[in-house]
């Protein structure tokens, strides 16, 4: 499922040419994610690891753009009666790490404390931490980084 | 003409809003509580976004997830039903403010017909008959006694932020008016966080005739007829029938045009009822509502017209289906609200609907979102399903409804059925001689039998 971009002026052939040299680089090297960011756009090509869908997702028509697959929803479904699952509380799409680039907040394997923050999911532009609501280790994240998340839905296991 | 509608509602008009959706080639998106899960319109549409828990204010009233979840879905329009936040003109504004279209009226108009008393100034104003009442809110420092006297006894005050039959309280004397007063203010305080009241005759035996408006937000207008809603428990609609058993076509037609000349002038945008109590030959406007409403299947029986994808294309920039003199009511309809409730104590009845067999031939219509094995959640209305029937005459559509009823089934919760088959032969009804409280008169008298 595509970010809904705030500008809504149509892309043009320049920016498709962009994208496309953006793709060629990602598999040229072992990059999975490639943002680019200038006055009046912002572009973010990453590598697509998941297969679709619990929902349909929206293709835009420029290749190799971003589609956050909700394929984790498919899985996750029998998660969400684990003893250990953490749910979402709210909608919005969730981010492993506080910014693009930097080191996510948890990894697996992670010993985390009550009320230690796991992610961030954002919705309408504000940034919402998501603290651990036990202490305990991360044995499984269930969300893609970039994913759409509805309320319940199943974010991590911590036991 | 949009892409993606986000249906934010539940029910049966969540699921009434989607195949309208689905008939215009618009992509669904259905957002659902944790209780309705298993809603039939979540099944049925393209998309759906767990918005929240049961409770309406974290789910279907939560305007910050119902943002979150146009944002992740990308839908472009939101159609809010009625109830919740229809009639809310704040949410209007926000989701104009977030580049969302708002299938429903401008939030100015949702603004000026929800407080009751500039609705009544603004109608007074535009032409339409009014109730004789207080000229605005009556303050304690003003001379209630005086005002109510000029009236005349008795009288019922009303609160200004009510609405849907909330908020009234008789005074039948004047010794009666002061207890009314200071009541209905502090019912009207907690209930609505505004404890102003204004006064207005309280007419003996009115009808309800509500009258279906459709504008373009242009000046163009048109009204497709009225509906009788007489027939109310505590307020609430429970059998609505079009045409009125008691207009003729001058009568309808002089109201009509009263009306829909006053949302031209008002440049009224999308679907609209106006709500009057009629009483010896008299119109008098008690309320504008600025949304869709449960019972316009009736008007979409007798016209012809779908309410539902007319309000999403005129949302959309379309022009109104047809003109004024193009608009026909042809036949008869009677819509019956059959609730999970005990037909005698109306206690709710929520529940897992063990049996359940629509009725289904020539002019009846079902609207429901229920199935068999459907669990009807505790936490919201008690609406089970709408049926609609239809006939060429009033006597040809009330044996169709005693037909229908008689093979409809939902078993395992408690419904108002039996109810419906009693009101449908019974002699008053048939004869279409009743008024507001004829049914709860009714009741009574069923109850010391």
């Amino acid at each position: 499922m595509a970010r809904q971009p705030t500008d809504k002026t149509p892309a043009k052939s320049e920016d498709a040419e962009l994208i496309r040299e953006l793709a060629a680089l990602l598999d040229e090297t072992s990059l999975t994610e490639i943002e680019l960011e200038r006055a009046g756009l912002r572009i973010r090509v990453a590598r697509n690891v998941t297969v679709a869908a619990a929902l349909p997702s929206a293709l835009p028509a420029a290749a190799g753009a971003v589609v956050a697959a909700a394929a984790a929803a498919a899985a996750s479904s029998d998660m969400s009666k684990h003893p250990g699952v953490v749910p979402s509380p709210m909608v919005g799409t969730c981010y492993w790490a506080p910014e693009p680039g930097a080191k996510p907040f948890v990894e697996v394997g992670a010993k985390v404390s009550a009320g230690q923050t796991l992610m961030i999911i954002e919705a309408m532009k504000t940034m919402n931490q998501i603290p651990s609501p036990r202490a305990g280790t991360v044995t499984q994240i269930l969300v893609e980084d970039g994913q759409p998340v509805e309320f319940g839905e199943p974010l991590v296991i911590i036991e | 003409m949009f892409d993606k509608i986000l249906i934010a509602n539940r029910g049966e008009i969540a699921l009434r809003i989607l195949r309208a959706c689905k008939e215009l080639g618009i992509l669904t998106v259905a957002v659902h509580s944790t209780a309705d899960a298993d809603a039939m319109h979540v099944r049925l549409a393209d998309e759906s976004v767990c918005i929240g828990p049961p409770p309406s204010k974290d789910s279907y009233l939560n305007v910050p997830a119902l943002l979150a979840a146009c944002e992740i879905t990308g839908a472009d329009a939101v159609h809010p039903g009625y109830g919740f936040l229809s009639e809310n003109a704040r949410f209007a504004e926000i989701l104009a403010d977030h580049n969302l279209h708002f299938i429903g009226p401008k939030a100015e108009h949702i603004r000026l017909m929800g407080d009751k008393i500039e609705a009544k100034k603004t109608a007074k104003r535009l032409g339409i008959p009014v109730v004789p009442g207080s000229d605005g809110g009556v303050t304690p420092d003003q001379d209630a006694l005086g005002i109510a006297k000029a009236i005349g006894f008795p009288v019922l005050v009303k609160a200004a932020a009510g609405g849907g039959g909330r908020g009234m309280k008789v005074a039948q004397t004047e010794a009666d008016l002061a207890l009314a007063l200071t009541t209905a203010a502090n019912e009207a305080k907690s209930a609505f966080g505004d404890a102003s009241v204004y006064l207005e005759k309280y007419l003996q035996k009115p009808r309800h005739i509500e009258i279906q408006v459709l504008g373009d937000g242009r000046g163009g207008a048109i009204h497709l007829g009225e509906r009788d809603c007489s027939l109310q428990r505590r307020h609430q609609k429970v059998w609505e029938e079009g045409p009125s058993p008691v207009l003729n076509a001058a009568s309808r037609a002089k109201i009509g045009e009263t009306v829909a000349k006053a949302m031209r002038e008002m440049k009224y945008l999308g679907v609209g009822t106006i709500e009057f109590l009629y009483e010896d030959g008299e119109f008098y406007f008690i309320e504008m509502n600025t949304r869709i409403q449960v019972e316009h299947p009736v008007t979409e029986m007798i016209t012809g017209i779908d309410l539902v994808l007319e309000q999403i294309r005129i949302a959309a920039g379309g022009d109104l289906p047809m003109q004024q003199s193009e608009v026909v009511i042809n036949g008869h309809s009677i819509e019956c609200r059959v609730n999970a409730e005990n037909p005698v104590s109306f206690r709710p009845s929520p529940g897992k609907i063990q049996q359940y067999h629509p009725p289904g031939g020539l002019g009846v219509r079902i609207d429901s979102a229920v199935y068999q094995g459907y669990v009807i959640p505790p936490y919201y209305d008690s609406l089970v399903g709408k049926l609609i029937v239809h006939g060429k005459t009033r006597v040809e559509c009330l044996m169709r409804l005693r037909r229908a009823l008689d093979e409809m089934v939902v078993d395992g919760i408690e419904t108002t059925l039996p109810l419906f088959r009693a009101l449908v032969r019974e002699p008053a009804i048939i004869d279409g001689d009743y008024h507001i409280h004829w049914l709860e008169q009714y009741l009574a008298g069923q109850q010391t039998e």
